[in-house]
């Protein structure tokens, strides 16, 4: 027999993430904007950019073009930058005293906390979903189970960034310094990760430190990630291997998750919002 | 007796070196509509969050039923509704929608759901209103529209942070009359509010917050009595002035405010006084052409208990 508080837990944590999949369509003009973006990305810069480098960067791709790997780069840092926007929408909510009426209502605080970030996550699925059909209609895959399994993992990927865009937003309670902070981390995390380049040329350049980064990105593991399913010869040059990247994905959006939910259950309070 | 829906024990409430809440105690009876009185700032929101559990105790605590707001925060929220002083949605949200979540999250199926807001809507005058946008809504519609979410919770205690401002008159009367059927359902009912006239119509007991203290706490008939000089004689008269005498004599009596034609006396348990006052305007042989005794108004009290304290910390 099911557990009546789990089921009631389970339902909680439907009608919490029903909240953010309720505004979404309120978010017409700014998907617009996302899309705008990513199709002048992939139409001009992506193929100017393998227009570029396509035939020197071949040999640390295992052969895939420059162009479909910067694709998968692009699809990646869209389900990043989608992610942490989320942190605008739930600062945008403390502004409005939001914050306030969702910790009046019955539900158990980490059933909150776990509601808010799935559906955060689902929005971002959602979300993306155009540009990602876009993105693998160009590459031409049609295999079901490969396209599954990247909305998965991009679905936990989401997860760890959500969770970490709660924290940070509840933790400094300041709209200014949300901006600063999450245009610092998109513009630091994006850069240092395998977005644009493969790890292997980070690697042969020599700076240490970037490439240390680079290989614990979590965006470069999402983004390794997808290539790998999408392009089997890309597995071939990638030393690593698949299971570690599983883990650490696992690894890096439960963690944060746990974290997320252990700081709404102990610490979070309304007020003192700058 | 009667027992206790809500019990406030040495709760503190700090916001860095400010005390918006000192050390406040203070029970709350079930099956009452209490009114939490005190001017801007004074520490009533920070109360009815607390109570709320959308706000920590600095120290102390408070008691739902029994259940603490620190230690069983999740069982609180289970029996405490709130509608908040500022209408909690975003610009671009629609009421419909709004509150159908709510009802959905307080427990409601989906069948049930749409059914109790459309009620409740109906019942507020909203429904014509259902699918606009927050922002195309008046001041008042808005916090008909957070009133409505604790109507469709119906809750065990209800919390109304200010649940009248910003709404006409017309409504406001409508309104109190839905609070009150509220308390006849059974739920306990605090409500916060600045407007004297709400908290006599509505409120059975009173408690009166300053700078973040209770000063004073009763039913409106106490506290009305616990003022000193509380009832005022007005008394009408014929003639141009009061001979000195006359008011010597009344000065005895009560504070004594004059006029060219009306004479002002404030007075303990006036009904007893008007007729020594008759008598002395009799001795001194002016004519009274209409003499009236009048009770203080919740106003009166809150202005002199405010006040007061104001004058003894200056």
């Amino acid at each position: 027999m099911r557990n009546p508080s789990f089921t009631s837990n389970i339902r909680s944590i439907l009608l919490v993430a029903s909240w953010d999949l309720m505004k979404l369509k309120n978010q017409k003009v700014f998907l617009a904007m996302r899309v705008a973006w990513f199709t002048l990305q992939v139409l001009v810069f992506a193929r100017a950019i393998s227009f570029i480098v396509s035939q020197s960067i071949l040999e640390y791709t295992g052969g895939v073009d420059y162009y479909y790997f910067y694709l998968l780069g692009i699809y990646t840092s869209l389900i990043y930058s989608t992610s942490i926007s989320r942190g605008y929408v739930i600062a945008d909510e403390f502004d409005d005293g939001i914050v306030e009426y969702h910790l009046s209502l019955p539900i158990k605080r980490g059933v909150f906390a776990v509601g808010r970030v799935l559906g955060s996550s689902l929005s971002t699925i959602i979300f993306t979903l155009p540009m990602m059909i876009v993105v693998y209609v160009i590459l031409g895959v049609s295999n079901l189970f490969s396209i599954i399994v990247s909305l998965i993992s991009a679905l936990v990927f989401s997860i760890g960034v959500v969770s970490f865009v709660l924290l940070l937003v509840f933790s400094v309670k300041s709209t200014d310094l949300t901006d600063i902070l999450v245009g610092a981390i998109d513009a630091l995390l994006v850069r240092l990760s395998t977005v644009f380049y493969p790890l292997p040329v980070i690697e042969a350049s020599g700076i240490a430190p970037y490439y240390v980064i680079a290989l614990m990105n979590p965006i470069s593991n999402l983004a390794d990630f997808l290539r790998i399913l999408v392009f089997p010869e890309y597995y071939m040059v990638f030393k690593y291997g698949v299971a570690p990247i599983v883990v650490y994905m696992v690894a890096f959006s439960m963690g944060l998750l746990v974290l997320a939910i252990e700081y709404y259950e102990r610490k979070l309070e309304a007020g003192g919002w700058k | 007796m009667k027992s206790k829906a809500v019990e406030i024990e040495n709760f503190t409430k700090k916001f860095g070196d400010f005390t918006a809440v000192d050390n406040l105690n203070l029970d709350i009876y079930e099956n009452e509509v209490f009114g939490l009185l005190g001017p801007n700032g004074s520490g009533k929101t920070t109360t009815l969050l607390t109570i709320a559990t959308v706000y920590k105790p600095t120290s102390g605590d408070i008691y739902v039923y029994g259940h603490s707001v620190t230690r069983e925060d999740y069982v609180v929220r289970k029996l405490v509704g709130i509608a908040f002083q500022d209408p909690k949605a975003m610009w671009i949200d629609k009421p419909y929608e709004l509150l159908t979540w709510h009802a959905r999250i307080v427990g409601y199926s989906s069948s049930e759901a749409k059914k109790v807001v459309q009620d409740v809507m109906e019942l507020l005058g909203l429904w014509e209103h259902r699918n606009k946008q927050f922002y195309q809504l008046s001041g008042g519609t808005r916090k008909k529209v957070e009133l409505a979410k604790v109507l469709i919770q119906k809750p065990r205690v209800a919390i109304l942070d200010e649940p009248t401002a910003q709404v006409d008159v017309l409504s406001k009367h409508a309104l109190w009359d839905v609070i009150k059927k509220l308390r006849d359902e059974g739920t306990t009912v605090i409500i916060a509010t600045n407007d004297m006239f709400e908290a006599e119509k509505v409120c059975e007991r009173i408690a009166i917050i300053y700078k973040g203290k209770l000063r004073a706490l009763g039913t409106i008939s106490e506290l009305k009595d616990s003022i000193p000089s509380g009832d005022l004689v007005e008394v009408q008269f014929e003639g141009g002035g009061i001979p000195e005498g006359l008011l010597r004599a009344l000065s005895d009596i009560g504070r004594v405010e004059a006029g060219s034609s009306v004479l002002k006396v404030y007075v303990e348990k006036g009904e007893e006084k008007v007729i020594d006052i008759i008598e002395l305007f009799r001795r001194y042989n002016v004519k009274i052409l209409r003499i009236m005794v009048k009770e203080p108004t919740l106003d009166d009290v809150f202005t002199y208990i405010t006040g007061a304290k104001l004058r003894e910390e200056s």
